[in-house]
């Protein structure tokens, strides 16, 4: 059964990708190799998984205000998330996302982390506040 | 969002593309963060400020910005870099993050930086007053300025702190706004804290909870410049905290009522014996490696630090094979050598690390190329990003348990449970 959810539009744009999903903060200076696109942070539950292609889902940002360039530069190597889906963006990944145009979208009308599995099919319209996810 | 007739000439592009670009990517932050306007600024810290954090991709952007004429128009300061410009080869870093980090640099120097390339802005000269709007990025600086200064910044990063020192604006949103200042979380602390790694664990331990909560600290009675400069670093590297208060101690807490805003906390915390053991805990990774690197100076070490340095290492060396990095800014060591600290660290083995520190140069590639078995620090920031950023073991605990490891070789295992 496909689920559609409602949220607020952060940065505009389309995206399609499988999720990848938790429920820990994600530092992207230290907690994510940007040539790579793996996860490094030790302890990190996602420790290993990698973030390229993918509809990234975390609760919100933590650590580093280098994290915004190293989501651009994440981008560039074009091992960036396709989009991201937030309870609450914090302003670094916020700003990461702008300059890196990766669709992303917070504040959905029920918690993406719940509602969202690992390896689910996600659709996400930024502009329209609009996630549609599709059961693996 | 409200502009001003300027403000609406700057995102039309009369004043040029940087200045154009700076404004939408400042007008879209203030329509996430619902801002009605923006507020000039007086100050910028730029966060990426290394290459290790812009890249390729981050330097071509500030190089477009410049190459197009942009000018800052706020007082700007670099944060740290990536490589030390004036010994980076004996320090062990690549050729290609030197050319990579000159021209990240050049490009903000081109556009009216002052290129200091450290994290304590506020030691060297760029010092806030009360009430003063800024767009500072650095974790632990942004920690500084809003809490001890009481000044007003929110969490800036890279293009939005580059937009913000060319346009002289952010939107008035988050930090900027009383009403977001005051505490949500209170934590009691019930037990003696007295180092900066005391400190640190505390940080490290109510970041973890705190996300981007505000927390209230009461029962610290007594706490210098350097502990709380480790406090602040270490609640921005395992949360996303920006502001602190301590009641009795910073401005704008002089009473639990004024830094809970006469509102009730949302959740209490204590903090005593077992939480600090905990945080100590989860900072030590090691499996009792020996030590070859030790590293003080993150947050960038003050001159009462290095001042403490020389003191435990008067008249000793170092074991051969370990070595000991004390990360500073260029006006810190030149004090150092003025007041004679850098001949006694030096004579003993050490080397003062300026414009960089372990968490923003390539240190992976330093670390493989020296063959570093385990690294000793007494700074929860560093100790938290160490291992994720280069996979070496490491040791948390006192300054003179760090010091007592460079000259053995081995941390004392008392600290490091």
């Amino acid at each position: 059964m496909e689920k559609k959810l409602h949220g607020r539009k952060v940065v505009g744009g389309k995206a399609r990708g499988p999720a990848l999903v938790t429920s820990e903060p994600i530092c992207f200076l230290g907690g994510v190799d940007v040539n790579t696109g793996m996860i490094t942070e030790v302890g990190h539950p996602l420790k290993g998984k990698c973030i390229a292609g993918k509809v990234l889902v975390f609760p919100t940002g933590k650590g580093s205000t280098g994290g915004s360039y190293l989501i651009f530069e994440a981008a560039s190597n074009g091992v960036g998330p396709c989009a991201m889906i937030n309870r609450n963006v914090e302003q670094v990944t916020a700003i990461g996302c702008i300059i890196a145009e990766i669709p992303m979208v917070d504040k959905l009308d029920s918690d993406p982390v719940a509602a969202i599995k690992d390896g689910d099919m996600v659709e996400v319209d930024a502009d329209n506040g609009v996630v549609k996810v599709s059961p693996a | 969002m409200r502009l001003t007739r300027e403000e609406e000439e700057m995102l039309a592009g009369k004043r040029g593309w940087p200045i154009q670009k700076s404004m939408e990517i400042l007008v879209q932050l203030g329509e996430i963060y619902e801002a009605e306007k923006m507020i000039e600024v007086s100050h910028v810290h730029m966060p990426g400020s290394s290459v290790v954090v812009a890249g390729e991709a981050g330097t071509k952007f500030v190089e477009k910005m410049a190459g197009l004429g942009g000018k800052f128009c706020a007082l700007t300061t670099l944060n740290t870099g990536a490589l030390n410009f004036d010994a980076w080869e004996e320090t062990g870093y690549p050729e290609k993050t030197y050319k990579l980090q000159r021209r990240l640099t050049d490009a903000y120097s081109s556009m009216g930086a002052v290129p200091c390339h450290t994290c304590t802005p506020y030691l060297i000269g760029n010092c806030p007053r009360r009430g003063e709007h800024l767009a500072w990025g650095e974790s632990s600086a942004i920690a500084f300025a809003n809490s001890v200064m009481g000044a007003y910044t929110n969490r800036e990063g890279g293009p939005s702190a580059l937009a913000a020192a060319l346009t002289g604006r952010v939107p008035e949103y988050g930090y900027h706004l009383q009403e977001n200042r005051y505490g949500h979380i209170e934590v009691t602390v019930n037990t003696k804290l007295e180092t900066v790694d005391d400190f640190g664990g505390l940080g490290y331990w109510v970041g973890t909870i705190a996300g981007s909560k505000v927390p209230v600290f009461t029962g610290i009675t007594q706490i210098g410049a350097d502990e709380i400069k480790a406090l602040g670093a270490a609640l921005a590297s395992s949360g996303a905290v920006a502001l602190f208060h301590i009641v009795g101690v910073t401005p704008e807490a002089p009473t639990r009522e004024a830094a809970f805003g006469g509102r009730k906390p949302e959740q209490a915390l204590e903090f005593g014996t077992n939480e600090l053991r905990d945080a100590r805990q989860r900072l030590n990774k090691h499996q009792g490696q020996p030590v070859s690197l030790v590293c003080i100076g993150c947050p960038h070490t003050s001159i009462s630090e290095i001042a403490q340095i020389a003191q435990g290492l008067a008249g000793k060396k170092l074991k051969s094979g370990v070595e000991l990095w004390i990360t500073t800014a260029l006006p810190m060591r030149a004090l150092a050598e003025r007041c004679g600290y850098t001949k006694i660290i030096e004579e003993a083995g050490g080397r003062f690390v300026i414009d960089t520190c372990p968490i923003l140069s390539p240190m992976a590639e330093v670390a493989k190329k020296k063959g570093y078995s385990a690294m000793a620090t007494n700074s929860a920031k560093l100790a938290h990003y160490a291992p994720g950023q280069w996979a070496l073991p490491t040791y948390y605990g006192s300054l003179r348990a760090c010091l007592d490891s460079a000259l053995s070789g081995s941390f004392d295992q008392r600290e490091a449970r």
